[in-house]
């Protein structure tokens, strides 16, 4: 069974990485948390299915089309629910994101309506089995895509000018824009970016579950954000470490203690972690000179 | 300007505050029509179901407003929202309570919910009966609170006995962290124990949860002979397609809150063979069940699930009070004290002294993608 659990930790885990990202990045360069973030998972979902079941459009084409909306739809939040709030007190942005992600979940649910849809592929259905372990095709692609996915922000947060602008900003935004950089193009990036990841997640996860829904974005999120925490907030390899940690103590947990008490087990870690280390597992003390 | 734009703002916030206030107060102007609340979660994470509540509700005042309504005066179904959530039921329950002219209400759908407004509408002496809560608890919770389904507590000792005649004798649950699925659960492992099979496994799940495969390599390790989905039909087809998915191959058995076109959509192939008791089945012996299945999908051109149909007979039974015994709270009451009998969607129905409904259920089953009797 270990073995078993071991696969389904990891599946979970990659997914909650990839939608842990879009959180780190916002939180590193604007310091607020985007609760919207689980909304916009989603949002990339029910465009996957929309693309799909409206124009027939095949998966690959779904994917990155999803994507692109999605990163459009994240730009637009930040333009209209945060930017004009950067100069306000912290909490004031933070509030706007629960309006946000109000006004997402209602839309999804008038457009969509309520019920849980089922995703029109047969894609990656078929499973494969060694031993005691049985795991389907679209568990492979997940791993293989979310790897690559974060192998290739990686590469680009430390290879590319572009990726480096982006980490000067969130050591300072104000230093970065004296050193030339457009900060606003920055934070439109980095909410592009963990968009269109979280919708990368959200189609995967409406195929691997066969169900997208209005409030799926909800546990995502709570769950996504949590592993960012814990990985350490505005850290990017942080983010991907967390997530997978927690899909593997989150399933272990309940594997080998209680299912009752898997969401217990869970933040109780969180919070053990946090009292050791407060600033995350990867994150690093915000040094305030003065 | 910034203070004139704001003053502006300020007073488009009060108008628009202040509006809701006006219309609870004026039950004369609405004395020529019938208005029967509905209380149900219209958003949140459980919007479907309130969809269905809707529907229901307003197949069945739309029925009766086109043969010419009560009396000549046409029937309103008036919807408030509680979103799942038993603090906004209560609110909910406040707003239907002071407004003079609702005559009763159809509502809720949580157990929660409805145990946390009972007593407000049984202060209040107004009727609130629920299509849907099946916890123990709303056994007592006053004699103004009706229900058309049945408890928690019938359905899984039937399913139990059912479970024993099926000839199973290691079954596993997988049950929804509510009140509704902690009832099934209870019920069930001590209907087991009497009944002499053994409940192998008990693992738990949060509403809205879609990853069961923790759960399902648990189990798998029990090998049970069947598995009892204590939830509803969502959750129902990913556990089915999940298990499927993981070779498990089990039988899989629930209660009335798996039937629903959703559980056949969203599980395809690996439902096939669900065994499951419903009340609600048209296309059986029952005609009015079959009659309300058309005259839905006539009027919203999709299937209606169980929710729909209780939503529409606690509708229906209101309505039929206010039809014999007149268009007031108290006689509404004491109308539906007495029903025995009565012939609806979901069975032949009376209510017995704690507000009860006392109905047989039939075993139903998937064939072929389609819900049948089981033979």
């Amino acid at each position: 069974m270990f073995l078993q659990q071991l696969t389904n930790g990891l599946t979970i885990g990659v997914i909650y990485a990839l939608i842990a990202l879009g959180y780190t990045m916002v939180y590193g360069i604007l310091k607020i948390v985007n609760f919207a973030h689980g909304d916009i998972f989603m949002i990339g979902s029910f465009l996957g299915l929309f693309f799909m079941q409206e124009f027939q459009l095949p998966l690959y084409l779904a994917f990155i089309l999803s994507a692109a909306v999605t990163a459009g739809i994240g730009m637009l939040i930040e333009r209209f629910a945060y930017r004009p709030l950067r100069l306000a007190d912290r909490i004031v942005p933070l509030i706007s994101a629960l309006g946000v992600s109000t006004l997402l979940v209602s839309l999804a649910q008038k457009l969509w309506g309520t019920e849980m849809h089922p995703f029109p592929t047969a894609f990656g259905s078929r499973t494969y089995t060694f031993g005691s372990i049985t795991f389907s095709e679209i568990q492979i692609l997940i791993l293989l895509l979310s790897i690559l996915l974060m192998l290739g922000l990686h590469l680009f947060v430390t290879r590319t000018k572009t990726g480096t602008a982006m980490r000067a900003t969130s050591m300072s935004l104000t230093n970065a824009a004296l050193m030339g950089i457009n900060t606003n193009r920055m934070i439109s990036l980095a909410f592009a970016i963990g968009s269109s990841l979280a919708a990368c997640a959200g189609m995967m996860v409406g195929i691997y579950y066969n169900a997208v829904y209005p409030t799926m974005g909800y546990m995502a999120g709570i769950n996504a954000f949590t592993a960012a925490v814990l990985g350490g907030i505005g850290n990017i390899p942080g983010a991907m470490l967390g997530g997978v940690l927690l899909g593997l103590v989150e399933t272990l947990g309940g594997a080998y203690i209680s299912t009752q008490y898997k969401s217990v087990i869970s933040f109780s870690i969180l919070i053990i972690v946090l009292l050791i280390r407060p600033s995350g597992i990867l994150g690093s003390k915000e040094i305030n000179k003065v | 300007m910034k203070r004139f734009l704001s003053a502006l703002a300020i007073a488009g916030l009060a108008a628009g505050l202040l509006s809701g206030c006006g219309a609870s107060g004026d039950s004369q102007a609405n004395r020529d029509t019938i208005r029967i609340g509905l209380a149900a979660p219209i958003s949140g994470t459980q919007a479907q179901y309130g969809t269905a509540f809707k529907n229901g509700a307003e197949l069945a005042a739309a029925q009766i407003n086109e043969a010419g309504g009560i009396e000549g005066k046409q029937i309103e179904i008036v919807i408030q929202d509680d979103k799942g959530d038993s603090n906004e039921a209560v609110n909910v329950a406040n707003k239907f309570v002071t407004d003079k002219s609702i005559l009763g209400v159809v509502g809720h759908f949580n157990s929660s919910a409805t145990l946390a407004t009972a007593p407000i509408y049984n202060k209040n002496k107004i009727v609130q009966v629920s299509p849907s809560s099946s916890a123990p608890a709303v056994t007592n919770a006053g004699e103004y609170t009706f229900r058309v389904i049945t408890t928690d507590a019938f359905q899984a000792d039937y399913l139990a006995d059912w479970s024993k005649e099926l000839g199973y004798s290691k079954v596993a649950l997988i049950y929804e962290q509510s009140d509704f699925g902690i009832g099934l659960l209870d019920v069930y492992q001590q209907s087991a124990a009497e009944n002499g099979f053994e409940v192998v496994a008990a693992e738990a799940f949060n509403p809205g949860d879609k990853d069961f495969s923790t759960v399902l390599t648990k189990i798998k390790e029990k090998q049970p002979e069947a598995i009892f989905i204590g939830g509803f039909y969502n959750e129902a087809a990913l556990i089915a397609q999940q298990a499927k998915k993981l070779n498990l191959d089990v039988d899989f058995i629930g209660v009335d809150s798996l039937y629903s076109e959703a559980l056949l959509d969203l599980g395809k192939e690996s439902v096939e063979g669900f065994k499951l008791i419903g009340f609600f089945y048209p296309g059986g012996d029952n005609a009015e069940a079959t009659r309300f299945n058309e005259e839905y999908q006539a009027k919203y051109n999709s299937k209606p699930d169980t929710y729909a149909a209780y939503s529409y007979v606690a509708t229906s039974v209101i309505i039929k009070a206010i039809q014999e015994q007149g268009a007031e709270r108290e006689a509404i009451k004491s109308y539906l004290e007495t029903l025995k009998d009565y012939n609806s969607a979901t069975g032949v129905i009376s209510f017995d002294e704690n507000g009860d409904v006392i109905t047989e259920p039939s075993r139903l089953t998937i064939k072929d993608s389609k819900f049948e009797l089981y033979q």
